[in-house]
């Protein structure tokens, strides 16, 4: 029996007694139950979900990242057949997939490749989302960081938008008001502040680890990047190290800050009169020093679902099709070729130029299935170093031993 | 025996069977669980004796969250019982027109506390907080609230007791109206201090409420999750990781099940430890008579 | 005369305690005023310095979560688990009470200091091994799995209440029942139930409200299908511009039929708190 029944069948044995007899609650018709991050484009592209099925056949729940990926993991990790398709980025995948969570798509990636032309999809994307030889996730976008800035601001000062951290932070410190701080930062943990320490270990650092997954963030560059990380909070928001994307952006829509690293996905929302106070202000560049993070992101079927994989492929499929991306550009940039390569999207969207440059500077988590672990260690560890309950190095120190200590429980380490 | 006694037993059955399938049996189960190194992802497990305890009591983690979660029970507990209290003697002292009050007062009690922590994060949350956005009109610039590792303790501590007071307020409040009026108006016909009253009339008379009322959020306080959860998430860093909150990362969100079963086992031996050394500190002292 | 200028005084010191206490509760209230408020704003006011005291109250964000963002299922799912839940315990806690309030007291004594050690056991300890049982049985994100959670951690309160509203029901009732020839169960079932009414709207009334505000399990034991409102608030996301004032509204609408009950039964209400406190 599987857990839908159960509950049909608990639903109507508890609102019969309590009705005494009123009217049961029938097991309603199969649907799709799609989990998802909440951002502009997941939005647009769970909608284009809805769009491809019937009706109410497919609910789509959106919640914050951390919300989402705890939820999916629970749910996932009980073999429970309550969610059928998952929003996973890169480093997500890897470790659903490794896991044994997902449905493998060869097969029907191979029976529906000419019907929705799959091998519009670069091979660098396939292999994003795919793990140990096999397809795992449609790809639904391509995503990178940018640097975000107020070109008004930029040209009072009388300066350049920065190419390197020192002129950052130096850019940073000189726009720096009472009333609006100098950069955003988003130190949330867990996504939020992993994807902002990304970037400093990779332009600042060397990176997280060597070839055989020791740990080297903690090394003398890597201290010197999150030193500089330490320093940079003083031109940060108020309540910086509870912010995630969301907050962020609405200080940039607010005007409350000047500069800083956030998603391609939230540009779109700086140039929206509704809600921003700054359309028009905000300039792009590929974020300074290089190493923001670069993702993939696409659903996944779950491995548990007991609805019909090959209908919740093709609803996939047709929300990346070439129409829908072409329209989804405006969120996230395609990862189709025939949509990316094409020269009015630049016209269109004012950001595409800098996100193709960060395309180029830019790095992908580790590709490794526990990144996530390692992300609650770390981003835990950093936190400490950058409230400054504790020394950058010691704290390093300890979440490299930590680190270790858990990769070695996962086998990494012949 | 008398006859209708004999059939007795056969009424505990139901709720003592209960009890024993969806209480001891999953004790149990978390016991032996505690001795396995267990990860759910891969769904391996294998035995490792005491390993996790052994692990857990060595790391400086655990030590943390048990600090802060001492800090954060004894301050919040400190709290609402001196605010409580106090708010129950006015009670009492107003008798009849205290109905409305109590009522208003106890209404941060009943509503459910992730909606209540929320109402509160947006009295504290930076800029647009009620209270940030306050002081930030007068150009005074406070202090981040849930971002700074000493102020968000704080706010753990203020947003408990906003939800608990009401609770030993009300247990007080109903323990006063027990007591023997008669008592305190021969007290202060003979010209007795208000002070004196207190001291060696009410709270000699209150001892069982108060070491009932303490006892129980003792506990509650050790396992609550909810409040920091919705307000801090243990943050910034670990600054108000509480040790539900350390067992609740490594169970269901690196999914290390044998660990987190281990650490729910210490908690257990702490809490029960705690309790008991207190229960019986304070018996001693209401044996004793006075205080 | 002295005994004038004593009441005078404790008149005037009665004033200042009512006027201190009528203070306090306003500034309790705050928070609570403070979301209420923000459910009725639009965004643009939700996000001013100074904060915006007087607008144009909308009741648009409260339509939209009940109406567009499956508040109404997710209230579905914590009416059935509290029912559930109530169902389950009360009837099952009632019997154990009155069974243990008339055995003799030194056997009862032990069974209900046990009982009070299973209240402090810490909840953690108990979600773990439900959740890695409840995959097993593939019963995660199910109802019972949860009903039967909240009953595990309820019942030991339930039997502790209920045990001293039995006591106060004179054992010579069901001695006469029995020398009218009553088994134990009819002896139970026609002379003391009825009068165990009062005692049992109170188990059921705590039961509620443990069952409706219950985080922790209904966070790891529930899913997309069965997560209760307290969970659904909580990983709403309170701080997005356009879903403040949404989270808000969610938040009043999740409050107020609870503070409704306990306003119609509040006199249950204080009993049910100082059992076991005043009583000893």
């Amino acid at each position: 029996m599987t857990s839908k029944h159960v509950n049909a069948v608990a639903a109507t044995a508890i609102a019969t007694a309590v009705l005494a007899g009123g009217t049961a609650v029938a097991p309603a018709q199969e649907q799709i139950r799609i989990v998802s991050h909440r951002q502009p484009a997941l939005e647009y592209y769970t909608g284009q979900m809805q769009a491809a099925l019937p009706d109410g056949r497919v609910t789509v729940e959106l919640m914050p990242i951390d919300r989402q990926m705890e939820l999916a993991s629970i749910t996932m990790s009980s073999q429970s057949d309550a969610i059928d398709v998952v929003y996973l980025n890169d480093t997500s995948l890897k470790r659903f997939a490794a896991n044994g969570w997902l449905e493998p798509l060869d097969e029907l990636w191979e029976k529906y490749k000419d019907e929705y032309n799959l091998d519009d999809f670069p091979a660098s994307v396939i292999d994003s989302v795919s793990y140990d030889g096999h397809i795992y996730s449609m790809p639904i976008m391509t995503n990178t960081e940018l640097f975000f800035y107020r070109s008004d601001l930029f040209e009072e000062a009388g300066i350049e938008p920065p190419t390197t951290m020192e002129e950052y932070m130096a850019a940073a410190a000189q726009l720096d008001t009472p009333r609006r701080a100098g950069t955003i930062m988003s130190l949330k943990p867990v996504d939020a502040a992993l994807n902002e320490a990304h970037w400093y270990i990779n332009a600042i650092g060397d990176g997280w680890f060597d070839e055989e997954w020791r740990p080297i963030f903690n090394n003398e560059a890597g201290v010197e990047a999150i030193t500089m990380m330490k320093e940079m909070t003083q031109y940060a928001p108020r309540g910086f190290t509870s912010h995630a994307n969301d907050e962020s952006t609405i200080n940039l829509q607010q005007g409350l800050a000047a500069m800083g690293l956030q998603w391609f996905t939230r540009a779109a929302a700086m140039d929206n009169p509704e809600q921003s106070r700054v359309v028009d202000q905000i300039d792009w560049v590929a974020p300074p020093g290089g190493g923001a993070r670069l993702a993939n992101d696409g659903f996944a079927i779950s491995k548990f679902s007991s609805a019909d994989k090959e209908e919740m492929f093709r609803m996939l499929a047709e929300a990346a099709s070439e129409e829908s991306m072409r329209e989804g550009a405006r969120y996230a940039m395609p990862p189709r070729l025939s949509v990316l390569e094409d020269e009015e999207l630049a016209k269109q969207y004012r950001w595409y130029p800098a996100a193709r440059r960060a395309l180029e500077t830019g790095k992908a988590f580790p590709a490794m299935p526990d990144f996530l672990d390692v992300g609650e260690i770390v981003t835990r560890h950093i936190l400490q170093a950058v409230t400054g309950e504790v020394e950058v190095k010691a704290a390093l120190d300890q979440a490299a031993a930590e680190t270790e200590e858990l990769l070695r429980s996962r086998d990494y380490y012949k | 025996m008398v006859r209708w006694q004999r059939g007795l037993w056969l009424f505990f059955l139901p709720s003592f069977g209960l009890l024993a399938v969806v209480l001891l049996w999953p004790l149990a189960y978390a016991f032996y669980l505690s001795f396995f190194d267990y990860y759910l992802g891969s769904d391996e497990r294998s035995f490792v004796g005491f390993g996790n305890y052994v692990a857990l009591l060595t790391e400086a983690r655990l030590w943390a969250s048990m600090w802060t979660t001492i800090i954060i029970a004894f301050g919040s507990v400190g709290l609402e019982f001196v605010v409580g209290f106090a708010l129950a003697l006015g009670l009492y002292r107003l008798h009849g027109s205290a109905k409305v009050l109590s009522v208003l007062l106890f209404l941060p009690h009943i509503v459910t506390p992730v909606v209540a922590s929320l109402f509160l994060k947006w009295i504290l949350a930076s800029n647009w907080g009620l209270l940030d956005a306050t002081l930030l009109t007068f150009n005074i610039t406070p202090p981040d609230w849930l971002g700074d590792p000493f102020w968000a303790k704080l706010s753990v501590i203020f947003a408990d007791a906003w939800i608990f007071t009401p609770l030993i307020m009300m247990v007080l409040y109903a323990a006063l109206q027990g007591l023997d009026h008669a008592l305190i108006e021969a007290a202060q016909i003979d010209g007795a201090s208000n002070w004196r009253i207190l001291r060696h009339i009410i709270i000699p008379a209150l001892i069982p409420a108060i070491i009932f009322t303490i006892s129980v959020r003792l506990m509650d306080v050790f396992r609550f999750f909810d409040i920091i959860y919705v307000l801090t998430g243990g943050g910034p860093g670990t600054a108000t990781e509480t040790i539900t909150m350390y067992t609740y990362q490594l169970g269901f969100r690196m999914l290390q099940v044998g660990k987190a079963s281990a650490l729910g086992v210490i908690t257990l031996v702490v809490v029960a430890v705690l309790l008991l050394s207190f229960n019986k500190l304070l018996n001693r002292i209401y044996r004793a008579g006075d205080i | 005369m002295r005994k004038t200028d004593n009441f005078a005084r404790r008149r005037r010191e009665r004033l200042l305690v009512f006027f201190a206490l009528s203070i306090f509760t306003i500034l309790n209230l705050v928070p609570l005023l403070w979301a209420l408020l923000t459910s009725l704003k639009d965004p643009a006011d939700a996000f001013t310095i100074p904060p915006t005291l007087i607008f144009e109250p909308t009741l648009e964000y409260h339509r939209q979560v009940w109406l567009e963002n499956d508040f109404v299922r997710f209230l579905m799912n914590s009416l059935i688990v509290s029912a559930g839940t109530v169902l389950i315990s009360v009837p099952a806690g009632s019997l154990a009470a009155y069974a243990l309030s008339r055995i003799p007291r030194r056997s009862a004594g032990p069974i209900l200091s046990t009982l009070f050690t299973i209240r402090m056991f810490p909840h953690m300890l108990l979600a773990i091994p439900f959740f890695v049982m409840g995959s097993y049985l593939h019963m995660i994100d199910t109802y019972p799995l949860l009903i039967l959670a909240l009953v595990a951690i309820n019942q030991p309160f339930t039997i502790w209440l209920m045990h001293g509203f039995f006591l106060e029901i004179p054992r010579d009732l069901d001695e006469a029942a029995a020398i009218d020839g009553c088994s134990s169960w009819q002896a139970f079932r026609i002379v003391i139930l009825p009068l165990a009414r009062p005692g049992m709207t109170v188990a059921a009334l705590f039961s509620l409200l443990l069952s409706y505000n219950e985080f922790l399990f209904a966070l790891v034991l529930t899913g997309v299908d069965t997560k209760t409102l307290p969970v659904a608030i909580a990983s709403f996301g309170g701080e997005d511009i356009t879903s403040w004032s949404l989270s808000a509204a969610g938040a009043i609408g999740i409050m107020l039929p609870i503070v409704v009950i306990m306003l119609l039964l509040q006199r249950h209400l204080v009993r049910g708190l100082t059992a076991g406190a005043v009583k000893g």
